[in-house]
């Protein structure tokens, strides 16, 4: 039983004209008006529809009202409650969940006889709700729009009604013209809107039909209408797999069909559209036949191949509609209804390739996006550097990870066995901007360390020969000097580089070796800023570092510019001012590309000189002239790497190339074990103390302490145990050369007859109930065990690539005899690893040999050596994790909560 | 989510009293097969497969034994039998023993959604036992009928009496039928399929309606399914580990649709809208992981969820991680690019980082402020991108990720892993 409507109808159908679809005269109730979605799309389609919506219904929140730009929308607890306060409308939008939907369409018709239209916006409407739906409206003379669609708007009227065709700016999708738009898909009704405006069609009016296994208003009723709408010239149709809404359809106006899903055929169950998933005789080329029988055409259209009658096209891809309705309009003499607006080619908005060369023909160029586009865009890339989201960094890091199965660590995505191929001040600067400066960048962060590492008659100096003669461990000695490193001795360098960033951040710079144009830039330089650059007087350490960097290969348009207003003005760069064009030169790259933010950019400069602080204060003052460092004229020094320097620094003598990259292996094996270890855990303790919300009140100087002081002779001078063993072992031998495998010694006896002691003293101390009897140090592994031979990837890495550099070590050649030996006599059950450790003992124990032997060093020496080597190495690592944690943290978000600590007392 | 076979349909039409071949699983022991043999005469032996499996009628699919050497010698061959339909292939997991039913005629009775009609229509005919699409139309009725009221005696009285049906098979069937729209109606199906009902003659000379074999599948909008208690494993062939993942997340607020389309593809596509779905499918092709429509505004979390499980499945494998929707309505684009890019950023994060390429094609909603968002982290990512607004050719940024996508077969696959793992040779 149905009402009766419109008399061609064997069901009910009240709309009449495409006209009638949604006009200025409708008036509208929302169900569930104050959901997350109606409340942001219900005020839009009041304001473009010139206020049609009467009030909306929200169970227990009468009273309230939804705000939009014509005044506020009462809500009612109910669609009785609202008629009872004498409000009228004759087309309900329903927003309910799925499971509601039934039920608000009962209620609105039940209160509501003079209702003739719903729009159900909801989705995954069940089917059972669906037909019910159907058979409430069909008896009481309703039509239904939906369930899953976006509505119905009427470009003409400039009315939307229910969802949220056109988005937030209907205007711009929603022209008036003259073709009708039905749509199984609600953003492609919008779409093909758009679509339409290339070729200079407008709309009269939109239907997205929604597309579950129901579509209560459907094609048939479409067509109906559209031939009693004078303004409606011709018709698009969007159509999908599922159902026969479109099987026996009489089409008598010019249109373009567009059927897409023959691929669904291959689909078991509905994805995307509900309805889109077709039986036997309903699938996509079934439905393309029938739209070539209506249009009596036998092909699809293309561009390639235009196939087209009068009375219309197929195509199956939605970017054809536009050409193929000009075509078939134009064969029936209808010219489009405004000029041409824009057009479907590819345009690219935003492109970054990250440096990888990508075939001309698919590297399309950036273009400029159409209004309002283009200015959000413009008003986005002014915005410099990354922004990080902030969290709690408790045991987290954004700049190191261990992986649990291989054991190495991973600092910014690089593993720290691949950082060995890079020297010490590569990996340095690396641990900052997140990039490996290429051979002029890491000239000049050799210039930035060692202009610096000389601190003759500075305080910090001072302090760290206190701490030192008070017999501290070289951690806390360098501790000593580091706290004297407040944000107070930078503030130049800070100042520098802010204000050379303020000139250039917005230059979009690609190439800074580039010719760049600054005069521009050189007269917006404001005279405060001068200040802060340069200076009246003569800088030594300044035009030491100019002397260097004249050195140079490469180019800086930064270092060039501070050049030049120094000519220009005729005073003198400060050491400052080049620290700081050093490292917006170094940072600039990964600032542009997002990759580090503004405030780590500022604070390179304090990075830097505690990097040359933590070198230089390893060494006493006795050591530290006005003119020289550990003996060497400053000037030299400033041609030397930082890797030389710190080598230097520990061992008193420049290193040999093989020992130099022995040198550089060792200190890139140290450089992080990931963010639990206690020193990192140090470091970001620090930071999280401060309140990194505010990066600014982070001081970098305290977080280097903090990690220093997380170091200890159990974490990090440990790795004098394994050092102290082979003392033990070789003392006696008359080992002359470590470094030449002709050293004489039978390697295999010394291991076995070691292993064979070593037997027995474990036998007898078990024996007397010690359980805490000497364990060989870098020996087997947690991880890497159980296997007949077992191997630490690690050390096996480093091994490998010390012999392809036919470097030799004695120690190493030991150890490996000595885990077979402790097998073979049966101390351990298979062939233990040598563990990354020993890797790290032997090759400074190598380096330092020779001064051990004659002598000038002594065991107490090489031990502090050790420890300031590992310190060297580990504040890489921990630089990085400070710099996240102030990019990334919240403030004092390294607390335990109460609830997670015990007391065991 | 369909279910086919007496095991299992036996159990939903004792819901409502509609008599069934009496059914032994597969688990049953030679002596009850024994016994069901001597009860019945013979014995159909059935394999079991769980979800659709399409027509099956003539594919030998079906064992007769008449004692109980033929009857085990049939539930070997069937046990884990294939069976193809179209390109869909599925394997059978058991077999179901039935007792014979002798009966004179066959009746074939389905209930089931009409898009003609638009309302719920009875198919029946009493030449059954057949696929039903290999009867001429006479000898079929399809009876539409109002879901207010539902299935009553007198559409089947009518329908039989225009086929002309025999006289004495009319009355069991009209005494019966009608309880099947209680089971259809009330436990959320959208298909109800008996073929045959066999017409079993009682001592009293009277026929009894007894079906002999079960299809139905289930709405999976409709909750109402959930009440006959029915195991999940009976669905989980219908549905991968990862679209169960997803269907997880199924509320109605944000879709979450997603369809495996191959399981070594190097395309993965996160679609905005059924449009886009229906047509980046069709253009991906084979190309694609998987086919899937995330449109409807999902807010962050959901969208952050799905982006997740996506990922954990497919990122290894792809060469272009693509976003692709037309001009967004409603979506949020900011909320949504927010979603995927930290997503991608924690796989990174805990992964490390893998060769991809982003393609994206959107518009909507906060667009510049979503596309920057999702540059930012891809800058920080080292991952290349190229992003289009929706005034390119939603079809012509499909072409251009698979061209990028056979570029990245040939050599960029290479060159980003390269460039990503900071090999010193990259760095150059």
């Amino acid at each position: 039983m149905h009402k009766q409507g419109v008399p061609d109808f064997p069901y009910y159908v009240g709309i009449k004209s495409l006209a009638e679809v949604a006009t200025r005269e409708d008036r509208v109730c929302v169900l569930n008006i104050l959901g997350t979605e109606s409340s942001t799309v219900t005020p839009i389609s009041h304001e473009f529809s010139g206020g049609n919506v009467v009030f909306g219904t929200s169970p227990g929140r009468s009273g309230k009202v939804l705000e939009t730009k014509l005044g506020p929308i009462p809500v009612y607890n109910s669609v009785r409650e609202g008629i009872e306060a004498g409000h009228k409308f004759n087309t309900a939008v329903i927003y309910l969940p799925p499971a509601a939907v039934k039920d608000g369409v009962a209620e609105v018709v039940r209160w509501n006889p003079d209702l003739k239209k719903i729009v159900i916006i909801t989705e995954k409407v069940s089917v059972k709700d669906s037909r019910t739906i159907r058979a409430i409206c069909q008896t009481n003379g309703v039509d239904v729009f939906g369930a899953n669609c976006l509505g119905v708007a009427d470009s003409w009227n400039r009315v939307r009604i229910g969802g949220a065709l056109g988005g937030s700016r209907p205007q711009e999708s929603l022209v008036k013209g003259s073709i009708a738009i039905y749509s199984n898909s609600g953003n492609f009704t919008t779409t093909i809107a758009v679509y339409l405006l290339t070729k200079g069609w407008g709309t009269t009016t939109c239907i997205s039909s929604g597309k579950d296994v129901y579509i209560h208003f459907g094609p048939r009723e479409f067509f109906y209408a559209l031939d009693n709408d004078d303004r409606s010239k011709g018709a698009v149709l969007y159509i999908e797999p599922g159902g026969y809404y479109e099987y026996g359809l009489k089409i008598n106006k010019p249109t373009v069909a567009c059927v897409v899903g023959r691929w669904k055929a291959k689909l078991t169950k509905a994805c995307g559209h509900a309805g889109s998933l077709a039986g036997s005789g309903d699938d996509a080329a079934a439905k393309e036949r029938w739209f070539m029988e209506y249009f009596e055409v036998d092909g699809i259209y293309t561009p390639e191949n235009p196939i087209y009658s009068k009375k219309g096209a197929v195509v199956t891809n939605i970017a054809h509609i536009p050409e193929a309705l000009t075509k078939v309009m134009e064969a029936n003499g209808i010219e489009p209804d405004f000029e041409p607006r824009g057009d479907l080619s590819l345009k690219c908005w935003f492109s970054n390739t990250q440096g990888i060369p990508l075939p001309e023909e698919l590297d399309l160029p950036v273009v400029e996006a159409i209004p309002p586009y283009n200015e959000q865009i413009a008003i986005v890339n002014r915005q410099v550097g990354a922004q990080f989201p902030r969290q709690s960094m408790k045991n987290a890091s954004g700049a190191s990870m261990m992986d649990p199965k291989t054991q190495v660590t991973k600092l910014h995505n690089v593993s720290i066995l691949d950082a060995t191929k890079y020297p010490f001040e590569s990996n340095l600067v690396f641990s900052l901007v997140k990039e490996h400066p290429d051979e002029y960048k890491r000239g000049l962060a050799n210039i930035a360390f060692n202009a610096f590492v000389n601190m003759h008659g500075d305080p910090a100096l001072l302090a760290a020969d206190a701490a030192r003669e008070a017999e501290n461990s070289p951690n806390t000695v360098i501790t000593s000097a580091v706290s004297i490193l407040g944000k107070g001795r930078v503030k130049g360098a800070i100042e520098a580089i802010s204000t050379l960033l303020e000139l250039f951040q917005y230059k979009k710079i690609q190439d800074i070796a580039g010719p760049f144009d600054y005069d521009e830039i050189l007269r917006e330089v404001k005279e405060e800023d001068k200040e802060k650059l340069l200076t009246s007087e003569r800088d030594e350490i300044a035009e030491r570092m100019l002397k260097a960097m004249d050195r140079l290969e490469g180019d800086s348009v930064f270092i060039r510019l501070c050049r030049d207003i120094a000519e220009r003005e005729d005073k003198y760069l400060k050491a400052d001012t080049l620290l700081a064009a050093i490292w917006l030169t170094l940072g600039w790259w990964s600032l542009m590309h997002k990759k580090i933010s503004k405030a780590t950019l500022i604070s390179l400069p304090w990075y830097s000189r505690l990097f040359s602080t933590v070198v230089g204060a390893s060494v006493p003052s006795s050591k530290h002239t006005p003119t020289s460092f550990c003996g060497i004229d400053l000037d030299e020094l400033m041609t030397w790497s930082f890797t030389e320097t710190a080598f230097f620094a520990l061992i008193g003598r420049k290193p040999t190339p093989e020992e130099l990259f022995e040198f550089q292996v060792l200190l890139a094996l140290i450089i992080s074990n990931g963010p639990g270890t206690i020193s990192a855990q140090g470091a970001k303790g620090a930071v999280s103390a401060d309140g990194p919300e505010n990066p600014a009140r982070v001081q970098i100087n305290k977080a280097f302490a903090g990690f220093l002081t997380h170091t200890g002779y159990a974490h990090g001078g440990n790795g004098y145990e394994a050092i102290e063993f082979l003392l033990e072992i070789f003392k006696d031998k008359g080992l002359k050369d470590p470094g030449s495998p002709d050293h004489g010694l039978d390697l295999k006896k010394i291991a076995t007859d070691y292993a064979t002691w070593y037997l027995d003293y474990k036998k007898k101390q078990k024996e007397i109930g010690n359980i805490e009897y000497k364990k060989i140090p870098c020996v087997g592994h947690p991880v890497f065990k159980g296997k007949d031979v077992n191997v630490d990837p690690r050390e096996e890495f480093v091994s490998k690539l010390l012999k392809e550099r036919g470097s030799y070590n004695i120690f190493l050649d030991f150890y490996h005899n000595l885990v077979r030996a402790l097998f073979e006599t049966g101390v351990t059950r298979n062939v233990f690893c040598v563990n990354v450790d020993a890797v790290i003992a032997v090759i400074l124990l190598k380096a330092v040999w020779n001064l051990y032997r004659d002598g000038k060093l002594t065991e107490k020496d090489i031990e502090s050596a050790a420890f300031t080597t590992f310190l060297f190495g580990r504040m890489i690592g921990c630089a990085a994790e400070i710099d996240d944690h102030t990019n990334r943290g919240r403030d004092m978000d390294m607390r335990t909560p109460a609830s997670e600590c015990t007391f065991v007392g | 989510m369909q279910l086919t076979g007496l095991l299992w349909g036996s159990k939903l039409l004792k819901y409502v009293d509609f008599p069934c071949a009496e059914v032994l699983g597969p688990e049953a022991s030679v002596d009850e097969i024994k016994a069901l043999i001597a009860k019945h005469g013979e014995v159909f032996i059935k394999p079991i497969f769980k979800g659709g499996v399409g027509k099956k009628g003539k594919s030998g699919l079906i064992g007769r034994a008449k004692n109980i050497e033929t009857a085990l010698k049939e539930k070997e061959r069937l046990y884990f039998v294939e069976h193809t339909d179209g390109i869909h292939r599925v394997k059978a997991d058991g077999v179901t023993f039935e007792g014979g039913v002798p009966a004179k005629y066959e009746v074939y009775f389905s209930i089931t959604e009409s898009t003609v009609y638009r309302t719920s229509t009875m198919t029946i005919t009493h030449h059954g036992g057949v696929d039903i699409e290999e009867l001429p139309k006479d000898l079929i009725k399809v009876v539409p009928f109002d879901p207010l009221t539902g299935l009553k005696s007198y559409h089947i009285a009518n329908a039989l009496e225009d086929l002309k049906a025999p006289a004495e098979i009319i009355s069991p069937l009209v005494q019966n039928l009608p309880k099947l729209w209680d089971l259809y109606n009330n436990y959320g199906m959208i298909t109800l399929e008996l073929n045959p009902i066999r017409m079993m003659p009682l001592p009293n000379g009277r026929l009894l309606p007894v079906a002999c074999d079960f299809k139905c599948a289930f709405d999976i909008d409709d909750p109402s399914w959930k009440r006959l208690g029915l195991p999940p494993h009976l669905f989980a062939s219908d549905y991968s580990e990862f679209e169960q993942e997803i269907n997880k997340l199924r509320t109605y607020q944000g879709q979450s649709d997603v369809f495996v389309i191959n399981e070594k593809g190097t395309i993965t596509a996160f679609t905005f809208g059924g449009g886009a779905n229906a047509l980046v499918t069709e253009l991906l092709g084979d190309l694609a992981t998987i086919s899937s429509d995330f449109g409807g505004n999902p807010p962050y979390d959901k969208m952050h969820q799905i982006a997740k499980i996506v990922l954990k499945y497919w990122l290894d494998q792809t060469n272009v991680l693509f976003i692709i929707g037309g001009k967004a309505n409603n979506t949020d684009i900011f909320e949504t690019f927010r979603a995927i890019a930290d997503a991608l950023r924690e796989y990174f994060n805990t992964h490390g980082p893998r060769p991809i390429f982003v393609v994206i094609g959107r518009g909507g909603p906060n667009l510049i402020r979503g596309m920057a968002y999702m540059r930012d982290t891809l800058d920080a990512l080292g991952v290349p991108y190229k992003m289009f607004g929706h005034d390119s050719a939603m079809s012509e940024v499909v072409n251009y990720a698979k061209k990028i996508n056979d570029w990245m077969e040939r050599e960029g696959r290479e060159l980003i892993k390269a460039k990503l793992l900071g090999t010193p040779e990259a760095a150059l």
